[in-house]
């Protein structure tokens, strides 16, 4: 893998005002803006970047959170590398929609090994003092859920948004390192004798 | 019963059979035995087969191949059913594939499966100009055996006459189509396509005959070449929705021909393909200098009302405003006629009275929400997530506006009552994600609450389709689209396949909003009240083959984009409002064009 970049599909999830969009703006282009529309559709961006001598491309795919929006989103979940799941901490109801986030991204991503699929949780908007979502609560579901790490972002302050994707991409490339050894000790050994066995046919 | 094929019946037998196990060894159960019919109905040839036992109810037969890939629909009838109905049945996913084989019918490997006892799920019937060819039994087998093969190349069961009755199929047949031998195989009888009589049809898809055509063409080849475009791809459409079964279902060869015909260089793909991939390119040439009139003014716009306030010559009307737009001082009254809260034909009085009844709805129907209190909301969780997305979604609608911008502005506020209302006024629709945008441009014309909120549901009931659960309507037009887009560009059609982007989801919100986010405000303004579907319907345009005539030259934008930066480093497409409509150049790029299977 060395020398060679790889390309990173990371998506993001979650209702509608968590800041998905802002999230990804803010970490490809180091922007916030106060004054931006609610996406429509599927839109994407890419960023690289290099996490422990790995250099990564990341597409990072931004969706439209509304329920409506289901049928044309869904379909973008297939060859995800890693799930962002977003929830703002200023709205509970964004926080208790993970399940159904995590649950709809399994089904349609079709993960084959969904227990050791990797997904980061982002509680987004800690700028705002009025918390409806403590760190112990949002922690405790993740614990419970997979041990899924989680950040408490603020795509406005540019608090912790950078950790958090690059932890997605730590993750990612834990996993990779780990069926790549699957592969090696799997390997059968063809220049090996095979004991002499007798054949009947 | 809709299935039944109604029509003059030209010729009728009992005792015509299907094998329905063949190749197996054949026992009495797994014959079929049926009635076939010739009927001619209207300007179709009908050829039917339906098992004796079947009841007249065809919808079993349509149930049965739901769940089956391969098709779509399996029975025709002259009446077509609108594509929706059996679209309706797909999973909730965007499956372009299956919506684009929109086209065949027959009989499929899942029918083929069927238990024989369902024998309702053997009937089939198709129109003549579908027939391609006929395949005929060896002699003396016995009886007599023909196979019939449709253009798409599907190929029906064989039907067997235990009974006799061939050789008079086929006289009855050789009234309306030219049948001869093979010279690959003596057994088969192909389908002449030259036949007049049923090119008869696809001519009335062209109001005027070849040869005005052709001198237009040599006149101004742009103008004729997209005039008669915007009439293919009407005709197209048609085909794709199965509203006229005049026109419905032409041979892609007559089209090639005839096409050929009147435009030099078109290009045809002659190799069949299922689907209209007929013509593969168009070249319409360089788009010439397009003279744009001024807006239409308050003083010319009043002298089209009589002295009761009924406008007259509407049509001439509207074409001035497809030329030039309206001066933005007008915009508050047109609009209002534009998007139907105003009939054409009403007196000023009438319309005075309307608005005042249409105002009173309006302030009762906001009452209804203004007045849920905060506990009968917390057991209503469809109307607080409603209300909950709305007031995200103003927050961030065009807030850069002097409309919109900043904190506590009332236009954000009406925004905000006006969706709210309009989840009362149609609940099961509710607040869809985008409305916010349809308003924002009506509110700010109109700068009244109940005015803009009647427009606003005049424009909603044009694009109803487009926000409801399954986005049939998105999914239709992206269908068309993609047509329209192989006409004029098939090889930025197959670029776009090969990277994966032929479903164009791209053009999702292009589509869905209507260009709101492509363009600035003001020019949306413009757009909006030049391209209406009233406007495009009375100039004979279709509203995507306008549309896609600023594709065209996004076409170009967007290969270079993709030529130039195949890497995509951090490009930002964000989405400028560019300047000017007149060079309609669309800059926004698509950021999104890589569709499921371009995961890697």
């Amino acid at each position: 893998m060395a020398g060679k970049s790889s390309l990173l599909k990371v998506i993001l999830l979650g209702d509608g005002g968590v800041g998905k969009s802002s999230l990804m703006n803010r970490y490809v282009t180091n922007k916030f803006d106060t004054q931006l529309f609610h996406t429509i559709g599927v839109e994407f961006l890419n960023k690289e970047l290099e996490v422990d001598n790995h250099s990564v491309t990341m597409q990072i795919w931004d969706t439209a959170g509304q329920e409506r929006f289901r049928s044309l989103r869904t379909p973008f979940y297939r060859g995800s590398d890693c799930c962002l799941l977003t929830f703002s901490v200023d709205d509970s109801q964004s926080f208790q929609n993970l399940n159904n986030w995590k649950k709809e991204f399994i089904y349609y991503a079709d993960v084959k090994d969904p227990e050791h699929f990797p997904f980061v949780v982002l509680g987004n908007k800690v700028d705002i003092s009025e918390h409806q979502v403590s760190t112990e609560e949002a922690e405790a579901w993740c614990r419970d859920n997979g041990n899924h790490p989680y950040f408490e972002t603020s795509a406005k302050d540019s608090t912790n948004v950078s950790a958090a994707f690059e932890e997605a991409v730590r993750r990612v490339l834990a996993i990779e390192d780990r069926s790549d050894q699957l592969i090696h000790n799997d390997t059968v050994n063809l220049h090996r004798k095979p004991k002499a066995s007798s054949s009947c046919c | 019963m809709e299935g039944i094929v109604t029509g003059k019946v030209v010729y009728d037998h009992e005792g015509v059979f299907i094998h329905s196990s063949c190749g197996k060894m054949e026992d009495q159960d797994s014959l079929i035995p049926g009635i076939l019919r010739v009927l001619e109905k209207d300007v179709e040839v009908i050829v039917d087969w339906r098992p004796l036992e079947e009841t007249l109810d065809s919808s079993n037969i349509l149930c049965a191949v739901q769940d089956s890939n391969s098709v779509v629909e399996w029975n025709q009838t002259p009446k077509e059913r609108p594509i929706t109905e059996h679209q309706n049945s797909y999973e909730a996913e965007w499956d372009m594939v299956n919506t684009v084989s929109f086209k065949k019918k027959y009989f499929s490997k899942g029918g083929v499966q069927n238990p024989v006892n369902n024998q309702s799920q053997w009937s089939f019937f198709f129109s003549l100009t579908e027939l391609k060819s006929i395949k005929q039994n060896k002699e003396g087998m016995g009886w007599s055996y023909f196979v019939f093969c449709l253009k798409d190349d599907v190929i029906l069961p064989a039907l067997h006459f235990h009974h006799g009755g061939s050789e008079l199929l086929l006289e009855c047949l050789e009234k309306y189509v030219v049948l001869c031998e093979s010279k690959q195989d003596s057994r088969t009888l192909l389908v002449d396509s030259q036949n007049r009589s049923l090119s008869q049809s696809f001519e009335n898809l062209h109001e005027e005959p070849t040869d005005s055509l052709l001198q237009k063409f040599r006149r101004d080849p742009y103008a004729a070449t997209m005039i008669n475009f915007s009439k293919v791809t009407n005709f197209l459409v048609d085909t794709i929705r199965g509203t006229d079964p005049a026109t419905h279902r032409r041979p892609p060869q007559e089209m090639a021909d005839f096409l050929v015909d009147a435009i030099p260089d078109l290009k045809i793909n002659q190799q069949e393909e299922s689907g209209f991939e007929v013509i593969t390119r168009i070249d319409v040439g360089t788009r010439p200098e397009v003279q744009r009139r001024d807006p239409v003014s308050t003083s010319e716009w009043e002298s089209y009302m009589d002295s009761e306030g009924r406008f007259h010559n509407v049509h001439h009307l509207k074409t001035m405003i497809f030329k030039g737009g309206l001066c933005h001082a007008v915009r508050k009254e047109a609009w209002k006629f534009l998007l139907n809260y105003f009939p054409w034909n009403s007196t000023k009085e009438e319309r005075s009275l309307l608005q005042k009844s249409k105002t009173d709805e309006y302030f009762r129907m906001k009452l209804q929400w203004k007045s849920v209190s905060e506990e009968q909301e917390n057991r209503n969780s469809r109307l607080r997530d409603y209300r909950c997305l709305i007031e995200k979604d103003v927050n961030r609608t065009d807030r850069t506006n002097r409309f919109y911008e900043g904190d506590d502005n009332p236009g954000v506020v009406l925004l905000h009552d006006i969706l709210m209302t309009y989840c009362m006024y149609d609940f099961d629709l509710g607040y869809v994600q985008g409305m916010s945008d349809l308003l924002s441009p009506i509110l700010y014309v109109m700068e009244n609450e109940a005015d803009a909120f009647w427009c606003f549901v005049s424009y909603m009931d044009q694009m109803h389709e487009n926000f409801e659960e399954q986005m049939q309507g998105m999914k239709m037009q992206l269908v068309q689209l993609s047509t329209l887009l192989r006409l004029l560009d098939s090889g930025f059609c197959s670029y776009l396949e090969s990277k994966d982007s032929g479903y164009l989801y791209f053009c999702f919100r292009w589509l869905l909003i209507r260009f709101k986010r492509e363009f600035s405000f003001h020019d949306i303004h413009q757009m909006w009240e030049e391209l209406p579907p009233a406007v495009c319907e009375v100039l004979g345009l279709d509203y995507n083959a306008a549309s896609l005539s600023y594709d065209t030259t996004e076409d170009c934008t967007v290969k270079k984009h993709y030529q130039t930066s195949p890497s995509q480093n951090s490009t930002v497409p964000v989405h400028p409002a560019n300047g000017t409509r007149s060079n309609s150049n669309l800059k926004a790029l698509p950021n999104s064009v890589h569709t499921p299977s371009s995961a890697c």
